[in-house]
């Protein structure tokens, strides 16, 4: 990437959008993405930026091209609140580190009775899987790499938490902040709990730190078991896992924390009084590289066929010799299945153990079948018992209990 | 990678410093050497990126810098280049992932991409041991094929000595 120049800002900005510039469309075709401001605004020295938008494809999407288009040595804080969803890291397995199943069917509502969805999200930054809603905010600030330390800005909002009595919160060794906390018990021990994560995401002329803060989530009760997958004891994956930790809130409102985030972030950097600016929703999504940024994180190819590669095995092997969890009574005794999937397209099969009408040659039955399920994509696999049935070239017995299964581990066919 | 190479500075000043000469790089870039004794030149980048250029300066191998393996921390997974692609000097080609971090790796001039180190993907950690080693098993990225600009390009890169310079300088600040 060649180096930005104020120059380049501004013409990206002012481009007109090649999908709203239909003669049909009155918008006007030069707008930054912000409210009643310059575009010039990238290159100012300091900026700070409140997204309305609780949508996590477009807030992620802003964020990046405050990092690919800011001036490289401006210092850049942005805040916004997400929907609910669940986001793993770039380099992360999403059948590895979610429940599916329970992602599809959503959270309970706070009230009222349809369940909440839950969206799946997978950032450009390092690190591992949280849980987003509208009682975590999160902040980002982007600066130039000179001055990029790990702790720096996470020290940053420590102070403001501080500042809003949340007296015993810290930075740890992982640089998470965290809160200490006696728990009321027999042993009185000290226990400590995750309030805010941290990722990373560095280019060449800029570096990313962005971090979660939990301040009123209303479903933290429902967190643990949308991130425990039932196929985690079935699944070795290359690339980064999640390291769990006891979350809780801080009881801060988001106006407050914005307010006291804000405060700190000027407090570190010499901020003109008009720096503070909100993004226009509309106006962004107009912004042809940030439409191009939403389209890329929602497409199945960067959430699911981006996954490193990993191998799903019912039974111990050399590489994964961990004892496996026995399997539903109900599945044929002589079952095994050992999967080895990469960019999320099944490349390796062996199935076997099925029962076949026809049993005379089972082991090659088996052949042609574990054959046939080589190349599809395990994301797109509407149901693994007719994936097996249609995979099969004699008819199957019985395969809709190990279909069922299969459909449960990896999420497919949610009922 | 020229953000993570910084990102040590604060935490822990005296390790940098001592990382620039320790004796660990003078051996790793001793050995790429003696291990690839065809290779005319060896240039750097200001973002810590290294490439080999053979005699005939017509195809080259790509790696990070022992100095920036070292600030990164515990490499746990390599996003390999595509190959096959043609890249500018400059342009993001891979990434690596350490602590939380996903750190662009920049192609050092303009190439294309003919093989990529798939032993980065089993044992990431390479990247830490030998980030130098431009032989088989070692922790270089990719090879690739020059033209006349990626030759070109090469002028903007620093030498062993150079680079040494720049990087004893950053730990400095």
């Amino acid at each position: 990437m060649p180096p930005i120049r104020p120059s380049s800002v501004l013409t990206l900005c002012r481009r007109p959008s090649p999908v709203y510039s239909g003669p049909l469309k009155a918008r006007p075709r030069h707008r930054p993405f912000t409210q009643n401001h310059d575009p010039a605004i990238l290159h100012r020295s300091v900026q700070i930026y409140h997204s309305p938008s609780t949508d996590p494809y477009l807030n992620l999407s802003i964020e990046h091209h405050l990092l690919q288009r800011s001036s490289p040595d401006s210092y850049i804080l942005f805040l916004y609140a997400n929907r609910p969803c669940v986001v793993i890291g770039r380099n992360q397995n999403p059948w590895l580190e979610v429940n599916l199943r329970q992602l599809h069917h959503g959270i309970p509502p706070p009230s009222g009775s349809s369940p909440q969805p839950v969206d799946l999200v997978r950032r450009r930054s390092g690190g591992g899987t949280v849980f987003h809603d509208g009682g975590n905010l999160n902040w980002s600030v982007i600066c130039p790499p000179a001055v990029f330390d790990r702790d720096r800005h996470a020290e940053m909002v420590t102070r403001a938490l501080r500042g809003l009595g949340v007296g015993g919160a810290r930075v740890n060794e992982r640089h998470d902040i965290v809160v200490d906390d006696v728990v009321k018990s027999a042993n009185a021990a000290v226990q400590t709990f995750k309030v805010s994560g941290s990722a990373y995401k560095l280019t060449r002329l800029r570096s990313l730190h962005h971090g979660t803060c939990l301040l009123s989530s209303p479903n933290l009760a429902h967190v643990s078991a949308l991130l425990r997958s039932p196929a985690e004891p079935f699944i070795k994956a290359r690339g980064v896992e999640s390291v769990r930790s006891k979350i809780r809130n801080v009881g801060v409102g988001n106006g407050e924390f914005i307010a006291a985030a804000v405060r700190e972030f000027r407090g570190m950097y010499d901020c003109p009084p008009d720096a503070e600016v909100s993004v226009d929703e509309e106006a962004a999504l107009e912004t042809p590289e940030i439409a191009k940024g939403v389209k890329e994180l929602m497409s199945p190819e960067w959430i699911y066929d981006q996954t490193p590669q990993f191998t799903f095995s019912t039974h111990p092997t050399e590489d994964d010799p961990r004892p496996r969890p026995p399997l539903p009574d109900n599945i044929p005794s002589r079952f095994r299945s050992h999967l080895t999937i990469r960019h999320g397209e099944i490349q390796d099969a062996a199935v076997t153990g099925l029962h076949y009408v026809d049993d005379i040659d089972a082991a090659s039955q088996d052949q042609a079948l574990s054959q046939a399920l080589v190349k599809q994509h395990l994301h797109r696999m509407p149901d693994w018992r007719e994936a097996l049935s249609s995979a099969s070239t004699v008819p199957l017995a019985d395969s809709n209990a190990a279909g069922d299964w299969l459909n449960s581990m990896f999420g497919n066919n949610t009922p | 990678m020229a953000s993570i190479a910084r990102c040590l500075r604060v935490a822990r000043p005296s390790g940098l410093s001592a990382l620039a000469k320790s004796p660990v790089s003078r051996v790793c870039i001793a050995r790429a050497f003696s291990a690839t004794a065809t290779n005319a030149v060896r240039k750097y980048t200001k973002e810590h990126e290294w490439i080999d250029l053979s005699a005939d300066l017509k195809t080259g191998v790509i790696g990070i810098s022992e100095y920036a393996a070292k600030a990164l921390g515990d490499v746990v997974f390599v996003e390999l280049p595509e190959e096959g692609k043609r890249v500018q000097a400059g342009d993001a080609i891979g990434a690596v992932e350490s602590v939380k971090s996903a750190a662009d790796i920049n192609a050092p001039i303009s190439c294309k991409i003919t093989q990529v180190n798939l032993v980065l993907e089993d044992k990431p950690g390479t990247i830490n041991q030998v980030p130098e080693d431009d032989s088989h098993g070692g922790g270089w990225i990719a090879k690739v094929q020059v033209d006349e600009e990626g030759v070109k390009d090469l002028d903007k890169l620093m030498d062993v000595q150079a680079y040494e310079e720049f990087t004893a300088g950053e730990a400095e600040h």
